[in-house]
């Protein structure tokens, strides 16, 4: 290892020490930082790195890298009659979970703007849900829609709704579709609390003008509220649509991504494929092609918000 | 000047990190095997003896509850027992210990001797040492013949057994009763049983079907099985689209279509059916020799009356015809990594597994979680202390076990379940075999 401190021998002359000092003022900032650096290059860069690896190379069922095999992990990825399935439901997961979570939570943080009696009591249970561990979320829904000892056939019964258990989920759509609603359950609190906080910085003075000027309830709505909450919603869109992408818990606990890869989205997918089959390099293919996917959509954003930026 | 001072310490950032991943430098003092792949050789690491003691490192799989103080008892007898070996024994969970083991393996840190499942992707990298070198010939004598034949590739035997479980039917008196069914031993009675509980028992549900990505092999090899049919052939080829195997199939996903069994069979797991079986809901399953113990524990956490309890037996699961009625075995293994280790090491190996296997330590450990043994010496110990064992050793003696020696199973294992779901959503079962059988067999 070579050193970098001054040498020793040699008396030190005035205007070395002084350039010394100065460079030592020039890289004092990157030594702070530095612990910060190599904290992300280990566990974010290293990664990634490592991922990229395993996709490129033949993997073995015990994670020995046997050398580069010219993308087959990728073709083999693609090829697999299950994948096209699997990426429509990712997107649909992602699409639905999203825009719902975020039109609902938007109305939620509208209404816990009014002020009325026990809001902050109201403004702690939207964090329920938020605060629960999502595998505990996934059981407590699969428990509640399960056609034998589930509440919600317990409770239509008691109020004499239906007479015998109804089988919620009678096919893969409707499993999906229940684990949607639960992703929904579970994203609104942080759209909810981004919105808030947004609402919350304007001004009053803005809705007495227009209400002077005549305006009405949408009016205000679309021409004040909406636009200048703008950045507080595209930040939990961005952050949502990253997380809803990446997100496991849910449909593991609650179907495994079964039956027939119906229910699977690619984190699953790669998860089965990576621990069940012991096919490594091509769940790392997937988490990859996951990662691209990801990385143009936080591109457009990156470019779009920042030519708004200029626009201002 | 600023941005080549930031590049400059990423680098060196990415470098140090790089370095902390690539585990060290390689040990000097290791001969290289020329007999090795050179891919896997470097994954070895030497002896480390403290003190003067030979130490044995050990991974098992966390059983169940009871696991972790019986390996601490028994790590405590051996180290007393035998004061120049140093026996570290690690209890693992079956979540993780896959990920523990492969970490291990890539770190270069592969334990001496591995308690799991499988063996042959360990064996395919070249990691494993041969039974015979690590068992003295007095053990090895001990394990039933059928159990030693799992754990063959290219002749030669790679692990060990260490426990099995088998499975059977298990039946409700009091619901096949009351439809005046007996118990079902052919197909054909099944579907009749299953019609009359139907009838008479609308809230019952008549059969119990898991195939979920848990456990959905299982059913598979129950149906092919007791249909006459295998996944291989005498030879050892994949028959996974064979005619029976199809009609099998077939078979089981038209009990599910005519409303004969649990709601939804790719996402119940065998833990629900055993729930709806012991609460009375499910009139019939195939299940483990640990279901017994299952309901009773789950009785006495939830107070449940005597009244309330079920009144159930088990049977031979029923075939199609006059085939001869197939339990699944279902067995767990020990093996030994080819650390590189010294003669006298590879001596207190032995000695670690003398001492495991002796008759009525190893009979406890058996019983420690109600498995069933893998030696008949161990078998006749167990029958003779608790009855209700007593049918199972025999079962256990004859049951037939999944190819997990050969190196597709992982592949077959999630394929024949993803065919089973497709036939469940509509597929045609002859297609989705054949799909299947072209994949695996190229």
């Amino acid at each position: 290892m070579s050193k970098t401190t001054a040498p020793s021998a040699v008396p030190a002359k005035k205007q070395n020490a002084h350039s010394g000092k100065k460079i030592f003022r020039k890289v004092e900032p990157y030594i702070w930082i530095a612990p910060s650096v190599i904290l992300m290059a280990v566990f974010i860069l290293m990664p990634i790195v490592t991922v990229f690896r395993m996709a490129l190379n033949k993997v073995t069922k015990t994670g020995a890298l046997k050398g580069f095999n010219n993308f087959e992990n990728f073709i083999n990825v693609v090829k697999a009659p299950a994948f096209s399935l699997v990426l429509k439901n990712t997107l649909v997961w992602t699409i639905a979970v999203v825009v719902l979570s975020t039109i609902l939570g938007f109305m939620l943080a509208l209404v816990l703007n009014n002020k009325f009696r026990g809001r902050k009591i109201a403004r702690a249970i939207v964090v329920f849900p938020w605060a629960t561990t999502l595998v505990i979320q996934a059981s407590v829904w699969n428990f509640i829609i399960n056609k034998d000892y589930g509440t919600l056939n317990t409770l239509l019964m008691r109020i004499g709704l239906i007479d015998s258990p109804v089988n919620w989920t009678p096919t893969p759509g409707a499993y999906f579709a229940w684990e949607i609603a639960c992703g929904i359950f579970v994203t609104i609190p942080f759209v909810t609390f981004c919105v808030l906080s947004g609402l919350q910085s304007i001004d009053a003075s803005y809705y007495e003008a227009a209400t002077v000027d005549g305006a009405n309830y949408w009016q205000k709505l679309f021409r004040i509220t909406l636009p200048l909450v703008r950045s507080s919603l595209t930040v939990s869109t961005v952050l949502n649509i990253i997380y809803v992408f990446n997100s496991f818990p849910i449909i593991w606990t609650m179907t495994k991504g079964d039956p027939a890869n119906h229910t699977d989205t690619l984190v699953t997918y790669l998860y089965k494929l990576g621990f069940y089959n012991g096919r490594q390099g091509e769940a790392a293919a997937v988490s990859v092609i996951g990662f691209l996917i990801l990385l143009v959509c936080a591109s457009v954003y990156m470019i779009y918000t920042l030519r708004k930026g200029d626009d201002y | 000047m600023k941005k080549k001072i930031l590049a400059l310490l990423l680098a060196l950032a990415m470098a140090l990190s790089l370095m902390a991943c690539t585990g060290g430098t390689p040990d000097p003092t290791k001969a290289p095997d020329p007999s090795k792949d050179p891919g896997t050789e470097d994954t070895q690491k030497p002896d480390t003896p403290s003190g003067d003691k030979i130490d044995i490192n050990v991974i098992a799989a966390e059983y169940g509850q009871n696991t972790k103080k019986w390996w601490a008892d028994f790590q405590d007898e051996f180290n007393k027992t035998y004061e120049n070996i140093n026996l570290v024994v690690e209890v693992v969970s079956w979540n993780d210990i896959y990920t523990v083991v492969n970490t291990r393996i890539i770190g270069k840190d592969a334990p001496d001797i591995l308690n799991i499942d499988v063996f042959a992707d360990y064996q395919a990298d070249d990691l494993l040492l041969p039974a015979k070198d690590y068992v003295s010939e007095e053990t090895y004598a001990k394990f039933y013949e059928a159990f030693l034949d799992q754990s063959v590739v290219d002749g030669t035997v790679w692990a060990i057994p260490d426990l099995a479980s088998a499975r059977a039917m298990y039946y409700n008196k009091d619901i096949l009763d009351q439809a005046g069914v007996d118990v079902p031993t052919t197909w054909e009675e099944l579907t009749a049983a299953c019609k009359a509980i139907k009838e008479k028992c609308p809230d019952v549900y008549p059969w119990g079907i898991d195939m979920t990505t848990d456990e959905g092999q299982a059913a598979f090899a129950y149906y092919i099985w007791n249909n006459g049919s295998d996944f291989t052939d005498a030879d050892g080829n994949w028959i996974l689209n064979d005619p029976k195997n199809v009609e099998a199939v077939e078979y089981a996903v038209g009990l599910v279509k005519d409303g004969y069994t649990n709601t939804d069979p790719a996402n119940e797991t065998r833990y629900n059916l055993q729930d709806l079986f012991g609460a009375g809901k499910l009139a019939m399953m195939i299940g483990p020799n640990s279901i017994p113990t299952y309901i009773a524990d789950n009785y006495a956490k939830a107070n449940t009356p005597k009244e309330e309890q079920i009144n159930y037996a088990f049977a031979a699961i029923p075939t199609n015809g006059s085939n001869p009625s197939v339990s699944a075995g279902v067995m767990d293994r020990f093996m030994c990594f080819d650390n590189g280790h010294s003669a006298e090491k590879l001596e207190a190996i032995k000695t670690f597994f003398d001492f495991f296997y002796e008759d009525n330590r190893y009979s406890d450990w058996v019983l420690m979680e109600g498995f069933l043994p893998a030696t008949s010496a161990g078998g006749e110990i167990v029958a003779a202390s608790d009855p209700a064992m007593a049918p199972w050793v025999d079962i256990v003696g004859s049951c037939k076990f999944y190819p997990t020696a050969k190196a597709e199973w992982a592949d077959v294992k999630q394929g024949v379940i993803n065919a089973q779901h497709q036939a469940l959503l509509g597929s045609n079962v002859q297609e989705v075999l054949d799909s299947l059988q072209a994949q695996i067999a190229g």
